[in-house]
């Protein structure tokens, strides 16, 4: 399969990275031989309809900053052509998120379904802003959309819903979508640190942005469920309709009291008809949800199996990489590959 | 039910509730009321599953010289618990509870509060008895309005609505 990738930062990276490392894997296991024909990022662009090679691609990046730096590559040359005039069948759209506008991903997916190309992409912008436009342009160009790692990170949340579950109604959705906050809180929670101390801390670590607004202030769990509502439960929702708190004012006190009768507090997001909601719960240990450090958990409500959850890694490169490539692996199969 | 104001007094009468398997969700002791003989009031409030059990608790309390005063029971009773983050006490915490406790089939069983450092806000638990589900969901609408008008954080439990 001939491949595209637009964006690489973390994840574009991370992806080669599992290109490279299950290339045998995805030959014998699954006939598929992805063939990486561009690579695009802000900088510039690299072009080779024989395929790049990845492990040079990712040094040259490394170095200066840009694929442009691969030998051959183009500085100055814009994502919008590469994918007009290269031939490829799968368009990975891995740019950074903007939730007000989508951009530049929105075009970027729009551009390559009009061109006939199969689109999987991280990007939360283009699906919190236009999910029902993509998902039908889509159908009437006749190419897959995938977006599994837009929520969840490695959790299976989309393809487990769309495919293991399809029997069901799923009657709600609820969740711990964001690492970040999830960290702030056990944190809190195992040693009683105030919220600044603690926030300071994962910003140190890197699991906290340098501007925490979009994880702290729930926003980017409200992306999320406005995704899953609008993916999963038919619904055609908006980023302003959730109802939203986030977890700053949250404080060790709090937890504390929550702790004293068997719960903890969790930054949670729910999606059902009617009703999309982001917040901070009381949770009771033990429940599924009330899952450490930075891992996410959602579980399903359902009319025949009743309740389902599941639980990983949301964020990280390699973590990521699991549900890009299972995306690509579902297009293969779908496509008779 | 009112004690003898000596010393134990409130662990003996507790002892039957436990053994009879009654759950003790708030115990209100309120020295500063004695009655006219000198006894003190208490206002228990525990959970049971079947009445033979409540009547030997009754009983077992009378004969141990408790003096009942009032009973007051709702069954199918729902308990919930709300978290409150904000300044709490300046926001007149008596008035948020008369206002849930005005409403009809509804109890604040519980509060504890934890105070925050000097200006900042501080953080309330509050327990909830409901004679239902309609009631709790009631109560819990209700709360809602008043945490957003006295600009108060509500944490529900994730099974409350």
């Amino acid at each position: 399969m001939r491949i595209m990738l637009v964006g690489f930062g973390n994840l574009g990276r991370g992806l080669s990275r599992a290109f490279i490392q299950k290339a045998g894997f995805l030959r014998k296991a699954h006939g598929l031989i992805p063939r990486v024909v561009a690579a695009v990022d802000e900088f510039g662009a690299v072009i080779d309809e024989k395929g790049l090679n990845l492990t040079k691609l990712l040094r040259a990046t490394e170095k200066a900053g840009t694929v442009a730096a691969y030998k051959g590559g183009k500085r100055g040359k814009r994502a919008l052509q590469v994918i007009e005039e290269v031939e490829a069948d799968v368009v990975y759209e891995l740019t950074l998120t903007n939730i007000k506008t989508g951009e530049p991903g929105l075009t970027h997916i729009k551009r390559a379904m009009r061109a006939g190309k199969h689109v999987i992409t991280s990007n939360k912008g283009p699906l919190v802003v236009a999910f029902r436009e993509l998902d039908s342009l889509a159908k009437r160009c006749g190419v897959e959309f995938r977006y599994s790692a837009s929520v969840g990170g490695a959790v299976p949340v989309v393809g487990l819903a769309k495919k293991l579950l399809a029997g069901n109604e799923i009657r709600e959705i609820r969740g711990v979508l964001n690492g970040t906050t999830n960290y702030i809180l056990t944190r809190m929670s195992k040693e009683g640190v105030p919220f600044e101390v603690v926030l300071r801390e994962a910003q140190e670590l890197g699991i906290a942005e340098k501007d925490p607004t979009l994880d702290i202030e729930g926003i980017d769990t409200a992306c999320k469920i406005t995704i899953l509502a609008n993916s999963l439960l038919g619904m055609n929702a908006r980023l302003k309709e959730v109802k939203r708190a986030g977890i700053t004012r949250v404080r060790p006190e709090a937890i504390r009291l929550a702790q004293e009768v068997g719960c903890t507090i969790k930054l949670i997001g729910i999606a059902k008809r009617g009703s999309l909601e982001v917040g901070p719960k009381l949770v009771p240990l033990g429940h599924p949800l009330a899952v450490g450090g930075t891992l996410n958990a959602v579980t399903f409500k359902l009319d025949l199996a009743r309740e389902i959850s599941i639980t990983g890694f949301g964020a990280g490169p390699k973590e990521t990489s699991s549900s890009l490539l299972g995306d690509l692996i579902d297009i293969h199969r779908t496509l008779g590959g | 039910m009112e004690l003898e104001d000596v010393p134990g007094q409130l662990v003996k009468a507790l002892e039957p509730i436990s053994r009879y398997g009654g759950n003790i969700q708030s115990i209100m002791h309120q020295r500063e009321k004695k009655t006219p003989l000198g006894r003190l009031p208490v206002m228990l409030i525990f959970e049971i599953g079947e009445r033979a059990r409540l009547n030997r608790i009754l009983a077992a309390l009378r004969a141990m010289g408790v003096r009942i005063v009032r009973i007051g029971e709702r069954e199918g009773a729902v308990r919930t618990t709300v978290l409150l983050i904000g300044h709490i006490i300046h926001t007149d915490v008596r008035d948020t509870i008369d206002r849930l406790n005005a409403l009809k089939g509804v109890m604040v069983s519980d509060l504890s509060l934890a105070m925050g450092a000097p200006g900042q806000e501080s953080a309330a638990r509050m327990t909830i008895m409901a004679d239902d589900e309609k009631h709790k969901n009631l109560v819990i609408s209700s709360m809602r309005r008043i945490a957003d008008r006295k600009d108060l954080l509500m944490i529900t439990s994730l099974e409350a609505e």
